[in-house]
Parts: C-alpha cells; structure tokens; sequence
C-alpha cells in the first residue's frame, strides 16, 4: 500500500476511504501533459509525481472525479469501479 | 519554483484516510495549509467537519504528523495565543503556529477569542475554511451564510424562503483589526492560494495573520463533488467571493474582475438556492454588487 504520508508500519490503522469508490479516475498518458493541476486539486492527496510524472493512486482515492472535471486536457475518464 | 513543483515536493502533513465527504474544499483547504506549514508547526483544528472526518487523530484511524489539538469551538484563537507565547519565551519562534477553524467557529462562536487574539497581535497564522454553515452537525445556518440559502435552520418553505439576512462579511472585520496580514483566498485559484498561505506563515512570524478561504461543501450545498472547484471558481468570478489581500493597513485586489459573471450564473447547479425566484436572486446580486464596490474602492490594485 502506498502511503501518502509514512506512518510508520506500527502507524494507525486507516480508514479505506478507497472502499467508497463507485468511479475510479482513469489516466490516458497518451493526452496527459504532467502538468500536475490534477495533484494540486485533489482533496484526498491521492495523486503523486514520480520523476516528471503524473499519476494516480487508488490506495484512498474517493472517486470524486474533481481531477477529471478539471484537467484541462480531458485526459482523465472516470469509469465504473470493479470490485 | 511553481506553485505545482512546490505542492508535488512538500510532504503531505495530513494523512490518506480523512472521512471527509467526496469532493469536499475543506479537505483540500487543510491539506494544502498542513503542508505548506510542514512539520515543524503546532495546528489547533476545533469542532466540525476536519475535526470530525479525524485530522485531529481522535479517531486512531487518521489524523497528521504534526502535533495537533481539538479546541474548543469558541477558544481556538485564545488557545493557539498561548502556545504561541510559550514558544516564543522559549526561545522558539520558528515554530509555525496554526488555526484552521470552521466559519462557525470562527465568526459565530469563536469570533470573541478571535477578535482578541487579532486585537493583541497574538502571533499566528488563523486559517478559516468558509463552508457557510455548521456542516458537521447538519447544515445549520451560521452568520456567514448567504442570503437565500436553504440550510436546516433556514428552510425554503412557505414561511421563509432559505436565509434572509446577508452574510456577515468577516476578513474585512478581521482587517480592520490592524493584523499583520489578512487576505481572502479560494482553492480555484491554487497558485494565489498557495501564495498567501506561504505569506501568511511568514506574517505570523510578527504578530496575528488571517486567512479566509471559500470552501465548497458539495453534501450540505447539494451539487455534485466533482464540481467543487468550478463552484469555486463561479464564486470568485461572480463576485460572490472577491479576492484580496492588506498588508499594514493597505488593501490590494488579487483577481481584478473586469467581467463578472451574474450571481445567477453562480447558484445554479447549487441546490441550496434551488428554490430562489426572480426577486430573491436581485436581492443577492444587489448584494454582492455592492460589496465588490466596497471593495474596490479599498483597493489600491
Ligand atoms: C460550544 C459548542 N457548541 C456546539 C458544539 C457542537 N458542534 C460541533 S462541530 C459544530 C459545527 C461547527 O461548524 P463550523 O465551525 O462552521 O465547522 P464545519 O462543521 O462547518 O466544518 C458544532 C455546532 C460544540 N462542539 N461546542
Ligand atoms: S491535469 Fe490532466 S494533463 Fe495535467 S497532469 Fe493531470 S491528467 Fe495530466
Ligand atoms: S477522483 Fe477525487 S480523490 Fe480520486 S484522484 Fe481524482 S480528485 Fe483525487
Ligand atoms: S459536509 Fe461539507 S464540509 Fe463537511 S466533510 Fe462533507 S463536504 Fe466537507
Ligand atoms: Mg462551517
């Protein structure tokens, strides 16, 4: 599981806010710029850069769909979570 | 740095795990604060929906990695006043110390300690995220509520017709207390929001810092999460919620609107002015209309 923050491997458990998810954001790398406005929005913190790029994880991620509506490359797509 | 290199490099503060609704501005708001402040800070979150969704670590299940307390809902200011003195006789200044309080808690309830605390140029950063009501006990009215909005204390039915006073306009009050710093900020606009945490952190370093940040509550508003930050951004651009900023007494705009959107333009797809007719609507775009004149006639820029 990646934290967003270490808790340290005795740290609390965490409420799995993923378990929420009715739709899960989905990242089309073949249109996403890394301009990280998605990372700068995202209430949960739940999107991370690694090197230059921009990606999602689904460890806690809600399902808000706040990154999708305002990326402003349409390159997120929020579909059906699948359990 | 951008303020996107600078969010991407930051430690979250903040832990995953926050039962904060769907798309909620509060969450956003005191992760965004937490990480600017970083570590080396002592955070006061009171009663409500932060406080309730766990940032405080009440629940075990999520919480900071900062140290923290729950105050009261109406002592947060005078709290916060002395751990701050504490810290500064020990010889601790750097230690950056920091509200992030409801608009109840900090118009209605705590307005008192808050007033004294700014009065006194206690030395901190208060952060106010603006939710227009008491969300975490069900969507009652606070006094920064707007006219016409539906809450659980001001329902639209046949005897009233949502809120019918106008909002209690609170980071001017907070102003005119002479504090180092005071500024309205909106996570719409990220990058002027990032900035007037990271002034805000530096002002408090000299005495007391305000901030007023629009939060949109997409649960107790009813419009759907995904929106939050384009409701944000209709509030500012209507003028429901200009941006500015003092500094010693001198007042600058941050966001020059040179064309407003209409206030109708903000509340739809908002369903807590659903029921708002043509009336009711004039009544807030009058409103509004003249506390954006207000405010520019303050404004230097
Ligand atoms: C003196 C007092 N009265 C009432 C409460 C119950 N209470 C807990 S949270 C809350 C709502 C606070 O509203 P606000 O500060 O705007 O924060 P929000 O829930 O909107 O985030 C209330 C009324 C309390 N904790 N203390
Ligand atoms: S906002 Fe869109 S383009 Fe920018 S990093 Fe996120 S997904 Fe990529
Ligand atoms: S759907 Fe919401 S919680 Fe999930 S990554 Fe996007 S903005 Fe964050
Ligand atoms: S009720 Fe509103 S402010 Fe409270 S957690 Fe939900 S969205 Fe956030
Ligand atoms: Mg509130």
């Amino acid at each position: 599981m990646r934290h967003v923050t270490p808790l340290g491997n005795q740290g609390m458990y965490i409420l799995d806010t993923a378990a929420w998810r009715v739709v899960r954001p989905v990242m089309d790398k073949n249109r996403c710029v890394n301009c990280g406005i998605c990372l700068s929005l995202c209430p949960v913190g739940s999107i991370y850069a690694e090197g230059k790029q921009i990606l999602i994880s689904y460890d806690y991620c809600k399902g808000c769909g706040l990154c999708a509506a305002e990326c402003p490359k349409q390159a997120i797509t929020m579909e059906a979570e699948v359990k | 740095m951008s303020y996107i290199d600078t969010i991407k490099k930051l430690p979250q503060v903040m832990t995953p795990g926050s039962s904060a609704c769907q798309g909620c501005g509060g969450e956003l708001i005191t992760r965004r604060v937490m990480q600017l402040a970083g570590n080396n800070s002592v955070f006061a979150v009171p009663p409500g929906c932060m406080a309730g969704a766990g940032v405080d670590g009440w629940s075990y299940q999520n919480g900071c990695t900062a140290p923290i307390h729950i105050t009261l809902l109406d002592n947060t200011a005078s709290f916060l006043s002395g751990v701050s003195e504490m810290y500064q006789r020990k010889g601790r200044g750097d230690v950056n110390i920091v509200a992030i309080a409801g608009d109840g808690a900090t118009a209605d309830c705590g307005f008192q300690s808050l007033s004294g605390a700014a009065e006194r140029g206690a030395k901190m950063l208060y952060v106010c995220y603006d939710n227009e009501g008491y969300m975490n006990t069900g969507f009652q009215r606070s006094s920064t509520t707007s006219l016409g909005s539906r809450t659980s204390t001001t329902p639209a039915g046949s005897a009233i017709n949502g809120k019918e006073q106008n909002a209690k306009y609170l980071p001017l009050i907070m102003s005119m207390h002479n504090i180092e710093y005071c500024a309205t900020a909106s996570p719409s606009h990220m990058m002027d929001m990032v900035g007037k945490i990271k002034r805000g952190l530096e002002c408090s370093k000299r005495g007391f810092a305000y901030l007023h940040i629009f939060s949109p509550c997409p649960t107790g508003w009813s419009f759907r999460p995904d929106e939050s930050i384009d409701v944000a951004r209709r509030a500012v651009r209507s003028n429901i919620f200009p941006l500015w900023e003092c500094e010693r007494g001198r007042y600058y705009l941050s966001f020059d609107n040179r064309e407003p959107i209409t206030v109708r333009e903000f509340v739809k797809s908002i369903g807590k002015f659903a029921s708002l007719g043509e009336a009711e609507l004039n009544a807030l775009q009058a409103s509004t209309d003249s506390r954006w004149a207000l405010i520019k006639r303050l404004c230097e820029r």
